[in-house]
């Protein structure tokens, strides 16, 4: 069975656990030899919006640049997996119509949680007004209203949240489900190596 | 307080408290009596002078004593009722059709995900039933009926350092019929890597609860425990000398604990010498209880219409109930418990040489609790010692003899914990996972069945 691209789209505060999820999914991905790419946002500041600053239309345009790839991969069969804040709603949308294939997961996680966890220090250079401009802090983020997964990462481990996500990405049908662990190969191997013991 | 100020008021630092361990070797099929025996005489030095300042006991494991269940009773603290896995093999529901149950058919939440929730980080090595791989707050390395070792390793980023140890899943057991010198060999090979990828990633990863498990003790058991019992068996000592790098192995891990971590080693299984293998397929078949539809059937999958009860691997009895199976021949109710009444009393007359090969026969509410109690045989044989039950489909005869010269035993597993008082004076194999938990400060829940041993 050829593989059906999609965009898996993560969503939420800095520091809410986005790119440790999406990592955590392309490993269980690859396991079931989907073809992935990962657009992570720090990443993509470095070089395809290298130079975008964060002001509205900036962020807009970073997370087009992010939704026109995500579409060129996903037609292309690849699933292509975003972990950017992409903090404004109606952009999420216009990306969400442009691809189709369209898996929204919104990493929830308080504010305060993610101020503590704060593992880029930003959080920290926001409150000092270092960073002048910054999401949850001074300048908005908008919820989805209705993503396709909402994990909390306050509450669950990431390895739930993950969980979450695969079983929805199989229900949807853009991940082949595991129910059959062993290939009809390796049931035989199974078979022997149990006969080999005695048990079958 | 505004957003800032509580935002500002979160970074203050804390006392650091020096964070709790548990280190838990795993022997499979090691039996409580012979660890002994090991520690009196000599070829378990290390041993000996840990089992010193601990307790070593004997422990119990659930019924049927298979490593798939008896494994998953370990790392679930749970009974196979609550955890799903009653043996290595299973049918799936409403059909004869077997499978084979695996990682993803345990229903109870593993005791590294438990501890995955408090944030504190596994790493489990060789473990039975725990394939493949799930990811968890850690690494894992999944043990028998493990088949590709990319599947068994989470995370993925691993498997390269595994490749690089050269870690082998598990011996060839083919080879034990080929040449015993070849099998040793293997087995020895097999554990040298096992060996080194436990010492690796002790030193290298982070953890709370490190969890190495040698399977190759229970496949030594199966095919050269004569060698064991007869002093002049031409592999007396290849079978002391693995032992005696067991004992190297325990000595390295429990020379590098600080004092903030607990040792415990357990086993899933005893041991005991065979002296007949006894087929109940072939009893039920012979006493009318089942049919076949061929002469020599390769498993249940092949029963035929009339049938009113069947076995599967080792010692579990399934009634051929209407409603549960496609061609169930047994009414619920009166005719079920009669026909269990019956079953259990023509088993109970069996006997080899004057002597009684069955000590018990459970009804499955005797000895399972939970949620999954329908899918439990509806009646589980315990043998006496000597008297090795198998589930084979295809024999011709009530007993005989393979290859095979140990076999499991229920009552003779071996827990240890290095400290001198523990609540139970016989363990359960269900308390170690409880006991961990509670070791590591974590709260139980409240649905396990084990309770915590310190």
């Amino acid at each position: 069975m050829s593989q059906k691209g999609f965009t898996l789209w993560f969503t939420g505060l800095s520091g809410a656990g986005k790119t440790t999820l999406a990592h955590i999914v392309e490993a269980e991905m690859r396991r079931r030899n989907l073809k992935i790419e990962i657009l992570d946002g720090d990443v993509v500041r470095t070089n395809l919006s290298k130079g975008l600053g964060f002001s509205k239309e900036d962020r807009d345009t970073n997370i087009r640049r992010i939704g026109f790839v995500c579409h060129l991969l996903s037609r292309n069969g690849v699933a292509a997996i975003s972990a950017a804040i992409s903090p404004y709603r109606e952009i999420r949308d216009e990306v969400r119509k442009m691809i189709g294939d369209f898996v929204e997961v919104y990493v929830h996680c308080p504010l305060e949680v993610c101020a503590k966890r704060d593992v880029k220090g930003l959080y920290a250079k926001a409150m000092s007004g270092e960073i002048p401009v910054f999401t949850g802090v001074s300048d908005p983020y908008e919820e989805p209203l209705n993503p396709e997964v909402l994990v909390d990462s306050s509450k669950e481990t990431p390895e739930e949240s993950a969980q979450k996500i695969l079983k929805k990405l199989e229900e949807l049908g853009y991940l082949p489900k595991t129910d059959e662990v062993y290939s009809e190969e390796e049931e035989e191997e199974v078979k022997r190596r149990l006969e080999e013991l005695g048990y079958f | 307080m505004g957003i800032l100020d509580r935002l500002r008021s979160l970074g203050k630092p804390q006392t650091e408290v020096k964070e709790k361990k548990v280190v838990l070797i795993g022997l499979d099929g090691t039996p409580y009596t012979l660890l002994k025996q090991f520690c009196a005489d000599g070829t378990m030095p290390n041993l000996a002078k840990i089992a010193a300042n601990s307790s070593l006991r004997q422990m119990d494991v659930s019924i049927p004593e298979v490593s798939s269940t008896s494994w998953t009773c370990f790392y679930t603290g749970m009974n196979p009722a609550q955890h799903g896995i009653f043996g290595f093999l299973d049918l799936q529901p409403n059909s004869y059709k077997i499978y084979f149950p695996n990682s993803k058919s345990v229903k109870a939440p593993a005791l590294w995900d438990v501890l995955g929730n408090y944030g504190k980080r596994s790493v489990v090595i060789n473990v039975p039933e725990t394939y493949p791989a799930k990811p968890l707050n850690g690494a894992l390395i999944s043990g028998f009926v493990a088949t590709d070792l990319k599947k068994a390793t989470y995370p993925p980023e691993l498997l390269p350092t595994l490749m690089e140890l050269e870690y082998r899943l598990d011996p060839d057991a083919q080879k034990a019929r080929e040449s015993k010198d070849a099998f040793l060999a293997d087995i020895y090979d097999v554990f040298e890597k096992r060996r080194k990828t436990i010492l690796h990633l002790f030193d290298q990863e982070k953890w709370s609860l490190f969890i190495g498990t040698i399977t190759e003790t229970d496949r030594l058991h199966h095919f050269m425990w004569d060698a064991l019992v007869d002093k002049n068996h031409p592999y007396h000592n290849g079978f002391l000398d693995f032992y005696r790098r067991v004992d190297g192995l325990i000595g390295e891990v429990y020379d590098r604990l600080d004092s903030n971590t607990t040792f415990m080693m357990c086993s899933d299984h005893g041991f005991t010498s065979i002296e007949q293998q006894v087929y109940l397929n072939y009893w039920l078949k012979d006493n009318g209880y089942l049919k076949f539809t061929s002469e020599s059937p390769k498993s249940v999958e092949e029963i035929a219409p009339g049938t009113r009860a069947f076995a599967m691997d080792p010692t579990r009895i399934y009634i051929n109930l209407k409603g549960k199976y496609p061609q169930g021949a047994v009414e619920p109710g009166e005719e079920y418990e009669h026909l269990r009444r019956e079953i259990a009393e023509g088993l109970r007359a069996i006997t080899y040489q004057g002597k009684p090969v069955i000590k018990k026969v459970f009804m499955k509410e005797e000895v399972f609790r939970g949620p999954l109690m329908q899918q439990a045989p509806d009646l589980i044989v315990l043998s006496n010692y000597g008297f090795d039950m198998k589930g084979s489909t295809n024999k011709q005869t009530l007993m005989d003899r393979e290859i095979f010269t140990g076999m499991h035993t229920q009552d003779d597993a071996h827990f240890l914990i290095n400290r001198k008082d523990i609540n139970e004076k016989k363990p359960h194999i269900c308390d170690i996972a409880p006991t961990i938990m509670k070791e590591l400060g974590i709260v139980i829940p409240s649905d396990v069945t084990g309770v915590a041993l310190t």
